[in-house]
């Protein structure tokens, strides 16, 4: 009775009604759910992606087809001409057609009755065996029946296989027939594929792009695959990943393999194609050493965020973390895509900038690369300024000491000359590596003035300990003619390492947009180089620029240092230039004319006494009970106190981490360990009261590299507490390159078989390359195509130290030993020459084990090449060099050549404990290609044709005719007679005979202009 | 106006404002007639009414939109995950609203002598069909679209993956442990995180066995009969839970620290921590000794001070004040409610005792990790 309608509780029209709009809302907010899940950014992408590949293709298919427009034409009239022929034919075949099919049926027939009959015969077979096992348990009458049947059987099976295949073999008679008919259409249609292969591919990858040109039916299933719901199958549009196992993402409880899904953005990365396109469809921009299946890092194998970094699996611009490259890009990213940096990502992208921070992951043993060379540039740089003395980096450790031995320092410099220089080095010289610890904004108080000048007054005590200071009185001694010794600085080598470079240019002068950089930069007053920093710009400053020398140091002490750099140091890179005693005194004197006037006026403050004592107090008041301090320092006399504040300063500033000073050499540094400095988390970085900078990792370096003391600022903190980093005044590229290096010293993992020395079997090759670095041998030579900068310097390219390509492969491996650890004179005509390093075997042999790493040649031991001076080889590689004339330009032991000294090349009489002789055919077959620019030519090697010539013995002689023009034994002939070349190899008195009398006035620039019209 | 967000972020200091909600608290639900009283003359009876609740509401609602506009509020406002407890406050609130309305209604019917709005015949009863599942199913669409919509305008709070040498600041536990998480504060975890929450649960169901009404007294909205039941479970809840979530919530910025809504959350902040236990204060500052070493005789003046106030208090009470309710109900009853009663009550006074003398501990004993 409650049943009626105005019995109830609630309206049920009104609850109806609700019910039909809540429904409708439920429907309506279902399908937003669905527009909001399928309306994925990457969806967009690949449709619009997916018109310019249609529109990509057809132009591509029109270039196809007007390229073979004309063939195409040809082979249609062909394959038309086949046709109608085939047509002419067309009763004949009909006939043939009626013909086989009824064959076929014969042959179904047949061939079934013989299966049949097959299939009975081994029932049979069976039961035949069976009983024949069984004989002897129960004698039955019936096996004779069995078998006797399993014979006739046999017989019957014989007959229809028989004419199964008499069937088959007329059908297959018959179908050759038609097909010889159908040969020639074939054929015609065979030779057109052929021809419009590249479009028919066009063509195919169209249709499956262009809904256009599809049939009906498959328009509509490309219409469906991207369903909602049915597009779990096979969507057109769809989420791509490479899935790259060696690289892993560390989850912090597990190491999972990279997922990189940003190609399915990036649609064109790996397409030639799309090089204009926009982004991001645009194409990798180094294909040749990227992505492609033929380069060294193919997409499937590295992935994209291996080395870009970033968030792998995010499909949306924001969610893969890209991070902006400057802050003009950061605000065109947040008005086009609303960019912000995702907070809950700890590794977002690399900018652009610091991308070749990844190369190290893999290339940590030898980070010169291609491509790398920001990074190397960075690294150098960390050597050169010594940040890894201060600061331990596991994977890049210091391996030599950047400044110079302290030890012996009272006898090249002055107290007051120190005391000057450590307070301000680039006063005296302005592109120094030594940086400024003092006179920046945490220590510019006057307080702090003068704590920094009691410091160092204490500092330069400390070191030179009592111990008398050089004078110049007996310099006299050793000035030789300054003109002279410019000359020699100059062609000797010296330059190889060292400039001389007074000029300097104001930072606002050089070409930068300062008020772009996203951090706050520190400005030297001292000024700085005109050039911008690269890694060839570096190999020039291998050692010091050498001005205002007059006003540092001794002409004893210059004279002693180049003599012989290690007596005064025995650790350092200077090599000894083997400098008679004249060559030195013309040299020191040309160093010494260099002085610094401004900086020798400038005076210093005296040791202020009362603030020794309260800097001493300060550092026992920190370690030490009051009281015990007090005491402490009361019992301090003043040379005591001195040494304790030196002590102190020196351990605080880290003063050991580049020089050596006794006492310190075991002293652990004093920095931040760097060894994962690029993952390390921000919020582990101390900012500060710095807001104006990104809240990024690498924000934080690039402010602190361009203003180390920054971080203080708006700080209270203690004195003994203050931020000390030094200020290099590095150049923004330098900050830039160093970042780079910062951000490669991470915890990424890659697994083994991704390291690039996994492929290289003897790892002593890096130890060889770090030396080649360490001691700027690719100042002078051109190694692996970088360096020898010196070159340009002096003006002609055959006057400089030799382009060392293929030297691993040219030389034998003991003689190269010897040379290097005693160089003889090679090339008689140069004036600059090689130094003699002190190093030890073992560095030695990683050398040679780079140079022939470099050219894949490992053998350090090969037998002995002997000479048959009998054979028709020997004597034509003779008659060659008599043609060629080697004895122009090449000495014979003693024997001059018969050219000037302008052209004099290596003594020919060493190829035989020097060169390897594989080396010296492919040398002689084409000098340019391997060593570009070289002046040998390459000898005339006579032609088949020439040889056979009527004339030919009169002229080429019997030997060279019969080779019979076999231009590589001819070759090695010219090579066998160029080892068997005897003499005096050592002829370096003989030359420096001549030079002293002729002097080196030839070449240079001038000349060097009408060289090439040189008759040969 | 940012004398306002000062004003507002000063009174948001725990201090006062868990002081204010406390002092305040009785005012609004006034558990005795001296409390009702006031509550009348005052007006803070008309937060029940209809214009009570569009104020309210309109004053939450405008709090809110000033800390939407308010560029450091706005980040901890704006954060998905603290979606649900702007819900919160509504929601809370509106229940509330809702309960009082309807029991002053029925009160003041009652005290007319008619039936409460909810009184039906017992004979006229509804189907459940439709009347019940039809509107359940309506809410429950209503409820899908809702759930539907903030899914699709809100993307999950996802983070980082979890790393323990890196832990966020501040660490915060779900929002619904944030009560408990405050608590943290003040006590030790067993105590915060295990006792309490217990006891928590155990209270709540002890309610119904501690009421005093008759028990055919059920099925409407009252508050007039259930004045001081009412009142203590409210304190609990609202100021002791929701109020504590709001805080963990909003105000509790990197450290632990608190923060106003319209603070920065400064990193850098720095509040002084030194806090002293009783033993200490006990020993060190009142005999001027220092700490014995036997732990039982260090901390016999925290036991003492245990013992007092959950053994003693009780016994006092039921002599003096509260005679009148022991008779009523009984000594089980009576004790029950008193040692739910002082645990409940023994939040508060800890954090008074933190912030007005630095105690951090009554009873000490770390090395057995027993700490009140």
């Amino acid at each position: 009775m409650f049943n009626k309608q105005d019995e109830r509780y609630w309206n049920i029209n009104l609850l109806n009604k609700w019910f039909a709009i809540t429904s409708v809302l439920f429907i309506l907010s279902m399908v937003w759910m669905f527009i909001d899940d399928n309306d994925d950014d990457f969806k967009v992408y690949q449709k619009t992606f997916r018109k310019m590949e249609v529109e990509t293709a057809k132009v591509k298919l029109e270039d196809a087809v007007s390229e073979v427009k004309e063939e195409q034409k040809l082979y249609l009239d062909k394959l038309k001409k086949a046709e109608s022929n085939f047509e002419a034919k067309k009763e004949k075949i009909q006939q043939i057609n009626e013909q086989i099919t009824e064959l076929k049926a014969q042959h179904y027939k047949a061939n079934m009755d013989y299966l049949h009959k097959k299939a009975e015969i081994d029932a049979l077979k069976y039961l035949v065996e069976k009983e024949k096992s069984h004989i002897h348990e129960v004698p039955n009458e019936k096996d004779s029946k069995n078998e006797s049947k399993y014979d006739s059987y046999l017989i019957e099976l014989q007959e229809l296989k028989l004419t199964m295949e008499t069937v088959a073999s007329q059908q297959k008679n018959i179908e050759k027939e038609l097909e010889s008919m159908e040969a020639e259409v074939k054929q015609a249609e065979d030779e057109l594929n052929e021809v419009m292969r590249d479009v028919n591919l066009v063509e195919n990858k169209l249709s499956r792009l262009d809904r256009k040109r599809m049939s009906f039916s498959n328009r509509i299933g490309d219409i469906i695959r991207d369903f909602p719901i049915i597009d779990f199958m096979d969507p057109y549009y769809k989420v791509k990943q490479i899935v790259v196992p060696d690289v892993k993402y560390d989850v912090n409880f597990a190491s999972v393999s990279t997922v990189d899904r940003c190609t399915s953005c990036h649609l064109g990365i790996d397409n030639p194609d799309f090089v204009d396109a926009e982004q991001p469809y645009r194409t990798h921009p180094n294909l040749d050493l990227y992505l492609t299946a033929a380069s060294d890092h193919p997409l499937e194998q590295f992935g994209c965020t291996g080395c870009h970094a970033g968030r792998s699996r995010g499909t949306t611009f924001n969610s893969a973390v890209h991070m902006p490259n400057s802050i003009d890009s950061k605000h065109d990213w947040e008005n086009e895509f609303g960019w912000e940096k995702m907070h809950h990502w700890l590794k977002p992208m690399l900018p652009l900038k610091y991308s070749e921070a990844s190369c190290f992951k893999c290339h940590m043993e030898k980070p010169d690369i291609n491509g790398g060379e920001k990074l190397q540039l960075g690294l150098t740089i960390i050597d050169k300024a010594g940040c890894n003395g201060c600061h331990q980096i596991e994977s890049y450790p210091k391996r030599f000491n950047t400044g110079p031995d302290l030890t012996r320092i009272n006898e090249k410099v002055s107290r007051k000359w120190a005391k000057k220089w450590i307070h301000s080095p680039q006063s005296f010289r302005f592109n120094t590596w030594m940086p400024h610890f003092f006179g920046q904004e945490n220590n510019s108080s006057p307080e702090m003035i003068k704590r920094s000048t009691t410091e160092i007054n204490a500092i330069v005590e400390f070191l030179f300990n009592g111990k008398n200071e050089s004078d110049n009185s007996s310099d006299r001694k050793y000035l030789g003619n300054a003109e002279n010794g410019e000359q020699l600085f100059n062609n000797v080598g010296c330059l190889g390492c060292h400039n001389i470079q007074e000029e300097f240019i104001e930072l606002a002068d050089l070409d930068y947009d300062l008020d772009k950089l996203p951090y706050e930069y520190s400005v030297s007053e001292h000024g700085y180089e005109s050039e911008k920093t690269d890694l060839l710009e570096l190999t020039k400053q291998q050692g010091p620029n050498l001005i205002g020398l007059g006003s540092k140091t001794s002409a004893k002490w210059v004279y002693n240092w180049i003599k012989d750099p290690q007596e005064y140091w025995t650790e350092t890179r200077m090599p000894n230039l083997r400098l008679s005693n004249q060559e030195a005194k013309d040299i020191t004197a040309y160093l010494l004319s260099f002085k610094n006037e401004d900086f020798e006026q400038e005076e210093f403050p005296d040791l202020d006494k009362v603030e020794l004592e309260n800097i001493a107090r300060g550092w026992l008041v920190k370690a030490f009970p009051e009281e015990r301090a007090e005491r402490m320092l009361s019992e301090m006399d003043y040379s005591e106190t001195i040494d304790y504040v030196a002590d102190k300063s020196i351990r605080f500033y880290g003063c050991f981490s580049c020089h050596n000073i006794a006492g310190y050499e075991k002293t652990k540094p004093i920095g931040t360990d760097l060894t994962s400095e690029g993952t390390k988390p921000v919020d582990k970085l101390d900012f500060g009261h710095i807001h104006d900078i990104e809240h990024l990792n690498y924000s934080w370096f690039e402010q602190k590299l361009a203003s180390p003391r920054i971080f203080d600022r708006h700080k209270i903190v203690e004195t003994e507490d203050k931020l000390r980093m030094p200020n290099f005044y590095f150049k923004p590229e330098e900050i830039e390159a160093v970042v780079t290096a910062i951000l490669s010293f991470n915890e990424d993992k890659v697994s083994e078989v991704k390291q690039a020395s996994f492929y290289k079997e003897d790892h002593s090759v890096y130890a060889g390359y770090k030396i080649l670095n360490q001691y700027n041998c690719k100042g002078c030579h051109i190694i692996d195509g970088f360096g020898g900068q010196i070159a340009e310097l002096i003006g002609a390219p055959e006057y400089s130290p030799p382009n060392l390509n293929t030297e691993g492969e040219k030389v034998q491996p003991s003689w190269l030993f010897k040379f290097l650890k005693e160089p003889l004179l090679l090339r008689p005509n140069l004036q600059v020459r090689m130094p003699t390093f002190s190093m030890s075997d073992q560095e030695w042999n990683f050398v040679i084990s780079a140079f022939q790493d470099l050219d894949e040649n490992g053998l350090a031991f090969e037998s002995d090449y002997h000479v048959n001076t009998r054979s028709d080889k020997y004597k034509a590689g003779e008659k060659l060099q008599e043609l060629g004339v080697c004895s122009n330009c090449h000495f014979y032991g003693t024997t001059f050549p018969k050219q000037g000294a302008e052209t004099w090349a290596p003594n020919l009489a060493l190829s035989k404990e020097r060169l390897r002789p594989e080396w010296i055919v492919k040398w002689l077959d084409d000098p340019q290609s391997v060593m570009p620019g070289t002046k040998m030519p390459a000898p005339y090697i006579p032609s088949k044709e020439e040889l056979e010539m009527p004339d030919s013995r009169s002229v080429w002689g019997r030997e060279l005719v019969s080779l019979k023009g076999d231009r590589k034994v001819m070759l090695e002939g010219l090579r066998d007679y160029n080892i068997s070349i005897s003499g005096k190899k050592d002829i370096s008195k003989e030359i420096k005979a001549y030079f002293d009398k002729n002097g080196y006035e030839f070449g240079g620039e001038e000349e060097d202009e009408d060289w090439d019209d040189e008759d040969w | 106006m940012d004398t306002l967000k000062h004003f507002i972020d000063t009174i948001s200091a725990p201090t006062i404002s868990f002081t204010l909600a406390t002092i305040l608290f009785p005012f609004i639900f006034p558990p005795g007639d001296w409390f009702e009283k006031i509550h009348r003359k005052f007006g803070f009876w008309r937060i029940w009414t209809k214009p009570g609740l569009y104020v309210t509401l309109g004053a939450i609602t405008l709090f809110f939109i000033m800390g939407y506009y308010d560029k450091n509020f706005n980040i901890t406002l704006t954060k998905p995950d603290n979606f649900p407890i702007i819900l919160l406050v509504y929601s809370v609130f509106i229940y509330t609203w809702m309960s009082m309305y309807k029991a002053y209604e029925n009160d003041e019917r009652m005290s007319r002598g008619e039936k409460p709005t909810e009184y039906n015949d017992p004979d006229d009863k509804v189907l459940v069909w439709p009347d019940l599942v039809y509107v359940e199913f309506i809410a429950l669409i209503i409820f899908m679209v809702f759930l539907i919509v903030w899914s699709v305008l809100v993307g999950a709070p996802l983070e980082e993956p979890a790393n323990p040498a890196s832990t966020p600041n501040p660490s915060k536990a779900p929002w619904y442990f944030l009560g408990l998480q405050e608590m943290l504060v003040y006590f030790d975890p067993w105590l915060a995180g295990v006792v309490f929450p217990g006891l928590i649960i155990v209270g709540l169901m002890a309610i119904p066995y501690m009421s005093t009404t008759p028990d055919n007294f059920s099925g409407f909205y009252s508050f007039k009969e259930r004045r001081l039941g009412i009142f203590l479970f409210q304190y609990g809840f609202m100021v002791l839970w929701i109020f504590l979530i709001f805080i963990g919530t909003f105000f509790r910025g990197p450290n632990w620290n608190f923060f106003g809504p319209f603070e920065y959350w400064d990193p850098h902040k720095l509040v002084p921590l030194t806090n002293v236990n009783l033993s200490e204060y006990f020993w060190v500052k009142w005999l001027g000794t220092g700490l014995p070493s036997n732990i039982l005789l260090r901390e016999s003046f925290g036991f003492l001070t245990v013992i007092l106030y959950l053994v003693v208090v009780p016994i006092l009470l039921a002599k003096y004040l509260l005679s009148g309710f022991l008779n009523r109900v009984g000594a089980v009853k009576f004790s029950f409610f008193i040692f739910f009663g002082l645990c409940m009550l023994s939040l508060p006074l800890k954090m008074y005792l933190r912030w007005m003398f630095n105690l951090k501990y009554i009873i000490a004993i770390p090395e057995y990790f027993f700490n009140i």
